[in-house]
């Protein structure tokens, strides 16, 4: 049974990029634009796997991730923070802190250590 | 053919078209005359060649299979005299590898035989828009070219100004020196411009400074009265005459030059007396009446250079007794701050009535020390400038400071550029954070070509390439709001009638906002009147804030009406616009990021300057630019803009402006 991952960036084009790379490689995803969007999609749906932006229009990444971890059914679902902003402060549980432009073979490494 | 070009690009290019059929030429030719190009045939790739150096034309139309030089040999040399030309080849059917060949070449495109007007009107298009664009960028480098020169002359203007300051201060130094070298040294004698001898009673000449050495001799052997022109009724001389008379003797006199010439000169003598009072030794000055003259038009040249400079130096020079009162200024000062002598300084640059409390003359006097200071100070006609002051002191004879030297030097300029080379700075890591963004996007783009053609699907190849097009266009607003911002811009007021400029905006706004089912609310103030503000940048300002607002409720899955309210009303100061939306709202992170990064490169269109921009310019302006906002409700963004530009304008002046 393949794994899914969780896309959210509010950047439609990152979106595109991120869903074909990991579809390509054997895994499902479903998409958000925002953290919101992302909390009605986990409502549905427990991913394996997580990709985060950190900077989006109305709210931070790391505001959604506090709030998913205070969830039990969510809190151990591993983050990957995919940003352009520098540092990995936001969120210091993330599995890995890709900044923007990202090495893509680097991100789908860390996928298949993390999940598979 | 029947081929139809928009003509307003078209108009006015010259397109040099090569084929050796004559039929081709001249069908070919008359259709592009008709599409408003000046057209230029040529047979052979030779003619071509000579036609192009002549004639240098935008486009070159070229068929491939000519004898002589073919297509491809024109194409290269053609790209060797002037790269920026662009050439569009002409290939019969089935020769594909020579197309290819084109486009290695730099050919912008190329059309098969026969050729169909749609294609060529799509390369002759294509061939346009990158002339059209070449030309917007080098426009757009020469005005940059343009901003750096005028920035490095203002600079070269301010270092000027501080190498005066340094001058000056020099001079005060070298003054107060001079003034305590006057009543001591003796190695004084040898610099002094006469000629300086000594004597004893039996009237040989016994030291001599170095000048007299030089020009009248060595006094080995000499007697006093050697000295003068023996024609001269010289006996007694003046030395003689000394001791005859134990006092100092002035007369005219005539000397005998080494090299067989004579001067007059003024003799001075004075005795020398030894402890028991008898003279012992005279000394002689003599000076060159020529030599004084040239001394005396020195001086008097001197001092009025020195007048001048103090008049013409680029600074505000005063100078205060102990009270404060200024007793002398130059004339900038008083052109600037008036010629009201006698008054006091606070009064003048501060326009308060007592004295300031840093007040960097009064510690001067304190403690005999230069001091500096940064201040602002009102001119006259209530011109705010920033000033940095530096005092000197001014010592009498007795060496106590009997008055302070103030020089201030405008500021101004120096601060308004250090605020915009620290907004160029933000700007510049905003642009960086962009272009990240941009970057993943274009990787996004190739990985999903790439991907495409492995896997032969056509529809994502497409949405690939439409991708990297977008980014490409993404980069091109980018690269224009830099320049926009980077450019000085004139301020260009006007009167503008508020409440029609408030209905122009909604009107151009509104169709976007109905097709996005936002509802648009206007809320005008009953007595919007006219006010000089300039239109360009606050309808700028104003169409970025609502493409936010649109953003903010289009991107909000909150099941709700979303509504954007435009109120304009005006208070007594200023002109107020709010765009308030009840869109998905920003979180407190996001907000106070709001104006200090974000030249963004993602959702938005693209179709203005960014927040960070927008503001920065409102500012320059006099005015502002805030939000508030909150997450989940919605945010207000408020421009203000104040109604008397005067006062902003003013402090935008600077003394190398009205110089």
């Amino acid at each position: 049974m393949p794994k899914t991952i969780l896309i959210i960036d509010d950047d439609p084009v990152v979106v595109k990029y991120l869903t074909a790379l990991f579809e390509d490689n054997g895994y499902n995803t479903v998409t958000a634009g925002t953290g919101l969007e992302g909390e009605q999609v986990l409502k549905t749906t427990t991913p394996d796997l997580i990709t985060l932006d950190l900077e989006m229009p109305e709210e931070w990444g790391s505001n959604f991730y506090r709030r998913i971890s205070r969830e039990d059914r969510l809190k151990k679902i591993p983050v990957i923070v995919i940003s352009g902003m520098a540092g990995r402060h936001a969120i210091k549980k993330a599995v890995a802190y890709l900044p923007k432009p990202f090495d893509a073979d680097k991100l789908l490494g860390v996928v298949k250590k993390t999940i598979g | 053919m029947n081929m139809s070009l928009p003509e307003k690009t078209s108009k006015n290019e010259t397109l040099l078209l090569v084929d050796d059929e004559p039929g081709i030429r001249r069908v070919l030719g008359i259709t592009l005359s008709d599409d408003g190009y000046t057209v230029l045939t040529a047979e052979s790739g030779e003619e071509a060649l000579a036609l192009f150096k002549e004639h240098r034309p935008g486009i070159v139309l070229t068929d491939i299979k000519m004898p002589g030089m073919d297509g491809i040999g024109l194409l290269k040399r053609i790209k060797r005299i002037d790269p920026d030309t662009e050439v569009i080849m002409i290939s019969g059917h089935g020769e594909l590898d020579l197309a290819i060949k084109s486009i290695q070449n730099d050919a912008v495109d190329f059309v098969t035989k026969p050729i169909h007007d749609e294609v060529l009107a799509i390369a002759l298009k294509r061939a346009r828009d990158k002339i059209e664009m070449r030309r917007t960028l080098s426009a757009y480098t020469e005005n940059l070219e343009q901003l750096v020169a005028e920035k490095s002359a203002r600079l070269v203007e301010l270092e000027r100004r501080v190498a005066v300051d340094q001058t000056l201060e020099g001079l005060s130094a070298a003054f107060r020196e001079l003034a305590g070298g006057v009543g001591g040294d003796v190695s004084f004698f040898n610099d002094m411009p006469c000629y300086v001898t000594v004597h004893n009673t039996a009237f040989d000449v016994v030291a001599a400074n170095q000048m007299f050495k030089e020009r009248i001799g060595g006094i080995e052997g000499k007697k006093s009265w050697d000295i003068y022109d023996a024609e001269e009724n010289s006996r007694p001389c003046p030395v003689e005459k000394t001791v005859a008379s134990s006092t100092g003797q002035k007369s005219r006199h005539t000397v005998r030059l080494k090299d067989g010439g004579s001067i007059p000169v003024m003799v001075h003598t004075a005795p020398i007396y030894n402890q028991n009072g008898r003279v012992e030794l005279v000394l002689e000055i003599s000076a060159d009446i020529t030599e004084i003259n040239h001394l005396q038009k020195k001086l008097q040249a001197t001092r009025q250079r020195f007048r001048q400079l103090f008049d013409e130096v680029p600074c505000y020079i005063s100078v205060q007794d102990r009270s404060l009162r200024i007793t002398a200024a130059n004339k900038r000062f008083k052109a600037d701050f008036g010629d009201d002598s006698g008054a006091f300084c606070y009064e003048i640059y501060k326009h308060r009535s007592d004295a300031c409390p840093q007040c960097p003359v009064a510690r001067t006097f304190q403690d005999g020390r230069s001091h500096s200071h940064e201040t602002v100070v009102r001119t006259k006609t209530g011109e705010e400038y920033h000033m940095l002051v530096l005092t000197s002191p001014i010592r009498d004879e007795n060496g106590l400071v009997a008055q302070v030297m103030e020089m201030s030097t405008n500021i101004t300029e120096v601060r308004r550029l250090q605020d915009h080379l620290t907004s160029l700075g933000l700007l510049i890591g905003s642009a960086s954070h962009g272009i990240k963004g941009l970057l993943t996007g274009l990787d996004g783009g190739m990985y999903l070509v790439d991907s495409g053609i492995a896997g032969d699907n056509q529809t994502q190849v497409r949405e690939g390439w439409e991708t990297v097009r977008l980014m490409v266009e993404r980069i091109r607003n980018m690269m224009v709001d830099i320049l926009f911002y980077a450019k000085e811009k004139d301020l260009k007021w006007q009167r503008v009638d508020i409440a029609s400029f408030a209905e122009e905006t909604a009107a151009a706004v509104a169709p976007e906002m109905t097709a996005d089912s936002i509802e648009l609310v206007r809320d005008f103030g009953p007595d919007l009147s006219e006010v000089r503000l300039d239109v360009g940048i606050v309808r700028a300002a104003l169409m970025n804030v609502f493409e936010n607002a649109r953003y903010a409720c289009r991107s909000d899955i909150a099941p709700k009406t979303h509504r954007i309210v435009f109120k304009v009303f005006q208070d007594p100061d200023k002109v107020v616009f709010s765009v308030e939306d009840n869109g998905t709202g920003m979180d407190e992170k996001t907000l106070s990021r709001l104006f200090k990064t974000v030249l963004s490169s993602k959702g938005r269109k693209g179709t203005g300057l960014g927040l960070f921009i927008s503001s920065k310019i409102i500012e320059q302006n006099g005015g502002r630019l805030t939000a508030v906002s909150t997450l989940r409700e919605g945010s207000t963004f408020t421009i203000e803009i104040p109604k008397t530009p005067a006062i902003q304008m003013a402090s935008r002046q600077s003394i190398v402006n009205d110089a």
